[in-house]
Order: C-alpha cells, then sequence, then structure tokens
C-alpha cells in the first residue's frame, strides 16, 4: 500500500514510515533522548526531500515531548521561571534559523547544510556516548561513579540582571539561559531536532541547575520552541507534511511506550554503547553522502 | 559524454533545418492531405490526485477515416504536460564535499513529455517534421538562463556544440529522463479491426499539476496524413487537494493545525497508555 503525501508530494509506504517512527520511538523511550536526530536522518535516506524531513519532524517532536512533559509537570520538576528565559532564547533563536534555511534553500544549498550540521552534532554526540559507555563499562564492580559538585557561577552573577530562580535554587543572570536557548533554537528549525541533547548537559555542567528539574525544563522549552518552529517553517518554507507527522507519531508514540517498559529491564551501559554505535553508523552514512562523488552530475529541482 | 556529443551534433543540425524551413510557414504545410483523417478520445478527462495516487494509467483511443491500409500506417502520440521552470545545478567538489553550483533555470519546459509510437520517432517522421512539431525531446524550444551575469555571458558566447547552454540542456534531459517525466515508448500502439487503435500512457507519481494536451500524429512513408489533439488536467482532489491549499494559502492557520494535532496525538498516547 502506498500514500501519496500531499506537501512532500511524493507517494511512501505508510507502513515503513510507521515502524520508522516506532524505531526510533523504541529508542528514544528506552534511552529517554527526543530522537529528532535519528528521524530526521532516517527520513533523508527514505528520499522525503531535506528540507520537507526537518520541517515535519519539528511537528512529530512536539507530539513526542508531551507525554513526559505532562508527567514532569505533575512532579512539579519544572522551572517555569528558567524555562521562560530559554524558550525566550529559542523562538529568537528558531527565528534566525528558519530565515538562514529559507535563504539557503533559495540557493540551493539547504541540503548540505542539514548534512554537515548533522555530520558535526551526530560524531561529536556519538564519540561521547561511546567514550562515556566505555568508562562505565570497564569501571570496576561496586565502585560507584564520582557524585556530580555544583560549582559556583560567579561569572553568570556578574553579567547584568542577575536574579533569584528559587527553584533551580540559583543566583545569575539571565543572559546565559537566554543565550542557551537561542543556539538549540537555531538547531531546532535548521536540523529538525528538539536539542535536548544539548540542552540537558548544558543546564547541567554550564548554568548548574539540579539534576531534578533538568529533564522536566529542558522538556517544558522543547515543546514550544518545537511548536514555534513548526509554525513557522509551515509559514516561511511550506515544508511541514502533517499526513508524514501523523504516520511518524503514531509509529513514534506507541515505539516510545514500548521503549520505555522494556528500557528498564536491560543494561543501561550495553544499550547506550549500542546506541553510541548507531548514531556514529547514521554519522558515517551521512559523510559518505557528502565526499562520494554524486550518481549524477547534476541536481535537478522544479522553481517554486 | 558521448551521448551529450551526439545530442548535441543533432540539436545544432535540426536547428539549421528548423530555421529555414519554419521561416517558410512548413509547419502550416506539413498537413496537407484532406482525404484522411484522425480522431482522437481519452478514457478520462482529468486525472485526481488522491491519497492512493502512486501514477496514473491513461487509455487513449483513437480511429483513422480515408485510408485502406492501416497496417502501414505510423502513429505517434505526444503527451506534454504544463510549462515548467527548472533549476538545474552541477555539483563542485569543495574542499572533499560536493555541493551543487550556479543555478542555470530552465524555461518554458514541458513538465512532462512522453511519447508513445508505432516505431522509432526517427523512422516514422523526417527531420523537419520533427522540429517543426516538437516531436522528440531533443526538438523542444527550452531557454537555458543564469542567475547572475557573469553565467549569462558565458551561456551566451561559448561556440555552437560545446556550449554551457548545449551542456546544460543535454544535462536536463538527462535528468528529467532518470526522473520518469520524459519517456518515449515505441510499439505501445495496438491496431484493433483495422482502423481503430489504443495507446496507454503511464503517468508516473511525480507527474504536476495542471493542463496537458495530448497531440496524435498520423503518418505513411514519412508523409504526415493528420493530426488531432484533446486536453486533459491533472488535479488533486480530496483531502491531498484541502492539505495543500490550506499549506500554501493561510500557511500560519496550517501550522498551527498541525501543532495542535501533535499535542492532542501526544496527550492521547499519554492517557492511552498511563499505568
Amino acid at each position: 500500500m502506498q500514500i501519496y503525501l500531499p506537501i512532500a508530494e511524493m507517494p511512501v509506504d505508510p507502513l515503513v514510515i510507521m515502524f520508522m517512527g516506532g524505531a526510533v520511538g523504541f529508542l528514544s523511550g528506552m534511552f529517554g533522548v527526543g530522537g529528532g536526530f535519528l528521524m530526521t536522518p532516517l527520513l533523508i535516506f527514505y528520499g522525503i526531500p531535506p528540507a520537507v524531513a526537518v520541517g515535519t519532524e519539528a511537528a512529530q517532536i512536539v507530539a513526542s515531548s508531551v507525554s513526559g512533559a505532562l508527567a514532569h509537570l505533575k512532579r512539579k520538576t519544572v522551572d517555569f521561571q528558567m524555562g521562560g528565559f530559554l524558550v525566550a532564547g529559542g523562538a529568537a533563536g528558531s527565528l534566525v534559523g528558519i530565515m538562514i534555511f529559507r535563504h539557503l534553500r533559495e540557493i540551493g544549498q539547504v541540503e548540505i547544510l542539514i548534512s554537515l550540521s548533522y555530520v558535526v552534532f551526530l560524531s561529536v554526540i556519538g564519540s561521547l556516548m561511546l567514550a562515556e559507555s566505555a568508562r562505565s563499562i570497564l569501571r570496576a564492580p561496586g565502585e560507584k561513579p564520582k557524585r556530580r559538585k555544583r560549582r559556583s557561577v560567579a561569572w553568570m552573577a556578574a553579567l547584568p540582571g542577575a536574579m533569584r530562580f528559587r527553584r533551580s535554587q540559583l543566583y545569575i543572570s539571565p543572559i546565559p539561559p537566554i543565550a542557551l536557548g537561542f543556539m538549540v533554537g537555531v538547531l531546532a528549525a535548521i536540523m529538525g531536532v528538539g536539542g535536548g541533547f544539548i540542552m540537558v548537559p548544558a543546564m547541567l555542567y554550564i548554568l548548574n541547575m539540579p539534576t531534578n528539574v533538568v529533564v522536566g525544563t529542558s522538556l517544558f522549552q522543547i515543546i514550544f520552541v518545537t511548536a514555534i518552529t513548526t509554525v513557522l517553517h509551515a509559514a516561511a518554507n511550506q515544508t511541514v507534511d502533517i499526513l508524514l507527522a501523523l504516520l511518524l507519531l503514531t509509529g513514534g508514540v506507541i515505539g516510545a511506550q514500548i521503549g520505555a517498559r522494556v528500557g528498564v529491564r536491560l543494561k543501561a551501559e550495553q544499550l547506550r554503547a549500542l546506541l553510541a554505535l548507531i548514531v556514529l553508523a547514521v554519522c558515517a552514512r551521512l559523510v559518505i553522502g557528502l565526499v562520494a562523488p554524486p550518481d549524477s552530475p547534476f541536481m535537478l529541482e522544479i522553481a517554486p | 559524454m558521448n551521448r551529450f556529443l551526439r545530442r548535441g551534433v543533432l540539436t545544432a543540425f535540426v536547428t539549421v533545418i528548423w530555421a529555414l524551413t519554419a521561416a517558410s510557414g512548413y509547419a502550416e504545410d506539413l498537413i496537407e492531405d484532406a482525404a484522411s483523417a484522425i480522431a482522437i478520445a481519452l478514457t478520462d478527462e482529468e486525472i485526481a490526485i488522491d491519497t492512493g495516487f502512486t501514477g496514473a494509467r491513461l487509455t487513449l483511443f483513437g480511429a483513422v477515416t480515408g485510408v485502406e491500409d492501416p497496417e502501414a500506417l505510423d502513429i505517434i502520440s505526444i503527451i506534454r504536460g504544463p510549462s515548467t521552470t527548472f533549476r538545474l545545478r552541477q555539483f563542485e567538489q569543495r574542499n572533499l564535499i560536493w555541493i551543487p553550483g550556479e543555478a542555470r533555470t530552465i524555461d518554458h519546459a514541458p513538465g512532462l513529455f512522453i511519447t508513445s509510437a508505432t516505431r522509432a520517432i526517427g523512422d516514422i517522421a523526417p527531420l523537419p517534421d520533427q522540429a517543426a512539431l516538437n516531436l522528440t525531446p531533443d526538438h523542444l524550444e527550452i531557454t537555458v538562463d543564469a542567475d547572475t551575469a557573469e553565467a549569462q555571458a558565458d551561456i551566451l558566447h561559448g561556440d555552437a556544440e560545446t556550449s554551457p547552454t548545449n551542456l546544460y540542456r543535454n544535462a536536463f534531459l538527462t535528468e528529467v529522463e532518470e526522473l520518469g517525466l520524459y519517456q518515449s515508448f515505441v510499439g505501445d500502439v495496438s491496431f484493433k479491426k483495422g482502423a481503430l487503435f489504443t495507446i496507454n500512457i503511464e503517468l508516473p507519481a511525480t507527474t504536476p499539476v495542471g493542463q496537458y494536451e495530448v497531440a496524435v500524429f498520423l503518418y505513411r512513408d514519412g508523409i504526415n496524413l493528420g493530426m488531432d489533439t484533446a486536453k486533459i488536467s491533472v488535479n488533486k482532489v480530496g483531502l491531498e487537494r484541502r492539505i495543500f491549499e490550506l499549506a500554501h494559502e493561510r500557511p500560519i492557520t496550517y501550522g498551527l493545525l498541525c501543532v495542535a494535532m501533535s499535542l492532542f496525538a501526544g496527550w492521547i498516547a499519554s492517557v492511552a497508555f498511563r499505568k
């Protein structure tokens, strides 16, 4: 069976798309990652135009972040004040990202930008994850990992407008969270990702937020920023395919639930090593696509 | 490379003949034998792109009158999609990676061009006819333009055979063939009961939306005996049409709708899977 996608303007096999959504959802449920950074390249490999893959994936991330965000709201593990600044920065970043995306699309270079961004981020994240899991697998049994100490954040308090963030027990200027949100917003718009993979480590190690509010606040930011990104992509590029998003999120939400249940029963270190290898494999495939001589020396597109 | 060269030589040759003949109104004089005629009809006047669209099969019925020996006849049918602007870029290797270079604009090209004929078109119609009636992709009047003045000068001043115009023109024809937008079939015309014939045309899944022209030419021994034309339109219908129109005419509403759908689906999932 085939379904014709109204915006991508091509027929796809809905079962394959749902299965892809399910597989990425399974991984994201198991590891608690968003999965956008795997879904967008997979869609491109399947043959979806890269611009449509990015725009549509933003919509899917909104859906896949809802249940996590609701759970954190219920547990009151969201710092709304911090989240507000992150969203403000994210909205501005998303707007800038969309403008870059639109311009590069007009001059025919957006596919290269998407591929290059992915190669950079996937190679860094994949290597870090692989190193991290290798360390924990090799660590002697019984030995506990070192506990993180929250260092002082004097330089962030010295920036203008410093204020108290009650929930995060911090006294810092809102400029660092706005800047972080901005950076993640640009990435969301260009790559079709939520950006949790950058947001979470940055909140922990740069902003020095307490662990218990990091994930909830990050999900809060991701929902708003990907929602804004979806609307902006729809408005500026007309590259959000609602039918494709529906297929992906149907597979995705089911996969995520199964993944979350399976994940608790398996050994985390080995699984993380496996995810790292998957990430690096996707990255390698993208590198080949960039470096290998193209099948045809020309690229043809229909002018809008 | 060989194919490009051959096509280039052929194009140049034909262009000269075309220039000589077209000027004297050759095209109008082609169809002179009023005694025999051809008439066609299509199974559909509209092709609908709906949610299940994976391409379409179009059947063309035709009848020939005033001819005693239908076996000796040749028929060429051409389906021509709406005039489309394409952008063509040549990949360039820069710092290890291949990136698409500056765009050339291909204008006035049919968005789809599928021919079906009893034999190879080159064997049926003489070269002047092929050129005057645009019977093959090689004879389409396509223009190649560049976005920058520098590249435009390059196009205008290159020498005839190896000029960038020919390079891009030929590359364009190769690409559209690969996409299945330009195709030529031989032997797909079947005669039934003497002077009645049918032609089956397969339209690809990438068929562009718009008005199409179907033209059928009747030949015997290289002489054009008649022609007939028909029109057909390809449209998105139903859900496909509504989504496409909303996304392009009210993009912000559409974007908000997408977000609402995602939020709702995410909420449904979290309720459904609550332990």
